[in-house]
């Protein structure tokens, strides 16, 4: 079955037109529950009331309101709020081309894959093998449901032939470190406990494999509620905790190492 | 600073340090209230009970799970925990990884860590893992429950702190297998083009700096908010539908475009201003 595209358009860079699909990447594994009134077990409604009047407002008769001072609104319409989309283009135009490996892996939201049109498979073989060759990402910009994005957008590494495109954040949206509160410890970590931190981290290297790590709490808490719907919650295996005494560093990372050894 | 949205400890080999996690990004969107149209009143979402018809306080609210017979069963915050207890307040690293072989594409919610409470003990812990992770450079992975979901997580210095990122499990990446690509030998770029195009990419290349890429779509909004608040009208542009045709002489376009990328690099030309 072939994938879905929830986008077409078209990869501009200088007078270069690359036809593209966009493809969804990632897909949400997470339970769903519905919320539920804690008395009769019924479900939850909810519903839009207006502060003035307490009665329940059709969705026709809501408007987007942005305040300017307290309880002062600027209403607008929502093709005003489209507006601000930029013109709907169907154009990813590419402002520049930067090395991959320089954008901090923090900017990345989500991501997609691009797929090539019916028209124009050369245009896109090209530019995926001279991002390739070049080792860039293409930075550029993207109108999706109203919203313009910034995008980056590279050869996926492993798989023969497949652009990757992430949305980014922009630079004023992260929090930088100096904004933590971070307490400093009163000396700083010895040679000695770096040096054997060291060791347990080379002990625990290994190359990163996606499937080794498995979700298995989706499964169990599946397996929990099909379990207390019978009326027969299983008391679950209690694990082992680990040393609570962050004091003595070294004896704990010694410990540690020679656990990793046996 | 900001708020702390877990805590529990990092578990490394047998050293525990005590952590909370904070977002690493802040919300910068422009924000609309939901207003009754007639007297501009602001909307309150009330929670009912749809047996009752009457309203239901927030801490008599529960989740249920629906089960494939049909049947509900209600799922408390203690179940959710007895699931997996440790999981919940701990992440246990399982492993190090060099951060340039995991791809993007996994990556997630970025948080901060920060030691938890103000006991010596936790400060030397956390500096510690930082140190050596920062002379290693290396990035541990571990697994911990947030939010009645599992995650997948990698832990990195960064800027003198330890960053975690939420990861997609594998499951929830999918195959690029079925994308439709140009693999085949006739879309094979011969070496004079592939080389144009490398060209052209290094035309237009710059450095990576984030603070150069504003958003603007925050900005035209904040204008269009300002403008209709001063009375004005809003032009609504519908923008065109229309894609360019791709180029039947890639080479030419190619060309054309190096010799106009080097013209506007000479002349100082600005890039594109922002609209």
């Amino acid at each position: 079955m072939a994938l879905r595209s929830i986008w077409n358009g078209t990869i501009a860079f200088g007078g270069v037109f690359v036809p593209v699909k966009v493809h969804s990447a990632t897909e949400d594994k997470t339970v769903h529950f519905h919320e539920v009134h804690v008395d009769d077990g019924a479900r939850i409604e909810h519903k839009r009331i207006c502060s003035k009047e307490g009665k329940e407002v059709p969705y026709e008769e809501v408007v987007g309101g942005y305040e300017t001072s307290n309880g002062r609104y600027v209403v607008l319409e929502k093709d005003e709020i489209k507006a601000a989309a930029g013109p709907g283009s169907r154009l990813i135009d590419v402002d520049e081309f930067v090395q991959a490996g320089d954008i901090d892996p923090v900017m990345f939201d989500k991501t997609y894959y691009l797929g090539t049109q019916d028209d124009g498979k050369d245009a896109y073989r090209l530019l995926h093998d001279a991002l390739e060759k070049s080792g860039r990402a293409g930075i550029g910009r993207w109108v999706f449901h109203n919203r313009e994005y910034l995008v980056a957008f590279r050869p996926l590494e492993g798989e023969d032939g497949v652009l990757a495109m992430h949305t980014m954040r922009f630079h004023d949206e992260l929090v930088a470190a100096d904004d933590l509160d971070l307490p400093s410890p009163s000396r700083k970590p010895k040679k000695a406990e770096l040096d054997m931190a060291g060791k347990l981290v080379e002990s625990l290297a290994d190359k990163f494999d996606p499937e080794a790590f498995e979700d298995t709490y989706r499964e169990r808490l599946l397996e929990y509620i099909e379990a207390k719907g019978k009326g027969k919650v299983q008391s679950l295996p209690k694990r082992s905790e680990a040393s609570e005494d962050p004091d003595d560093l070294m004896a704990a990372l010694e410990a540690s190492v020679s656990g990793k050894k046996s | 600073m900001a708020r702390s949205l877990w805590t529990g400890s990092l578990s490394f080999g047998l050293v525990n340090v005590p952590v909370q996690l904070v977002s690493a990004v802040r919300d910068m969107d422009l924000h609309f209230r939901q207003l009754h149209e007639e007297d501009k009143a602001p909307i309150e979402t009330q929670r009912w009970c749809s047996e009752e018809e009457k309203e239901v306080p927030f801490d008599a609210i529960t989740r249920s799970y629906e089960l494939d017979s049909g049947k509900t069963v209600l799922v408390t915050d203690e179940d959710l925990e007895a699931v997996e207890p440790r999981r919940t307040r701990t992440i246990d690293i399982e492993q190090f990884v060099d951060l340039g072989d995991v791809d993007p594409i996994y990556f997630d919610h970025p948080y901060w860590l920060v030691p938890a409470g103000d006991d010596e003990g936790a400060a030397r812990a956390y500096a510690l893992l930082l140190g050596v992770m920062e002379r290693t450079d290396q990035a541990a992975l571990g697994r911990f429950v947030m939010r009645a979901k599992e995650h997948l997580a990698i832990v990195r210095a960064r800027d003198g702190a330890l960053t975690l990122t939420t990861m997609r499990f594998h499951d929830e990446v999918r195959s690029a297998k079925q994308v439709p690509t140009a693999t085949g030998k006739s879309a094979k770029p011969s070496k004079e083009e592939l080389d144009t195009a490398v060209s052209l990419i290094e035309a237009l290349a710059a450095d990576w700096d984030p603070e150069r890429h504003e958003d603007r779509y925050r900005k035209r909004l904040q204008k269009v908010v300002n403008k209709k608040r001063k009375g004005q009208t809003i032009e609504v542009d519908e923008g065109s539908d229309d894609q360019p045709a791709p180029v039947s002489d890639l080479m030419a376009a190619l060309e054309e475009s190096i010799a106009a990328a080097k013209k506007s690099k000479k002349s100082g030309g600005k890039k594109k201003a922002a609209a």
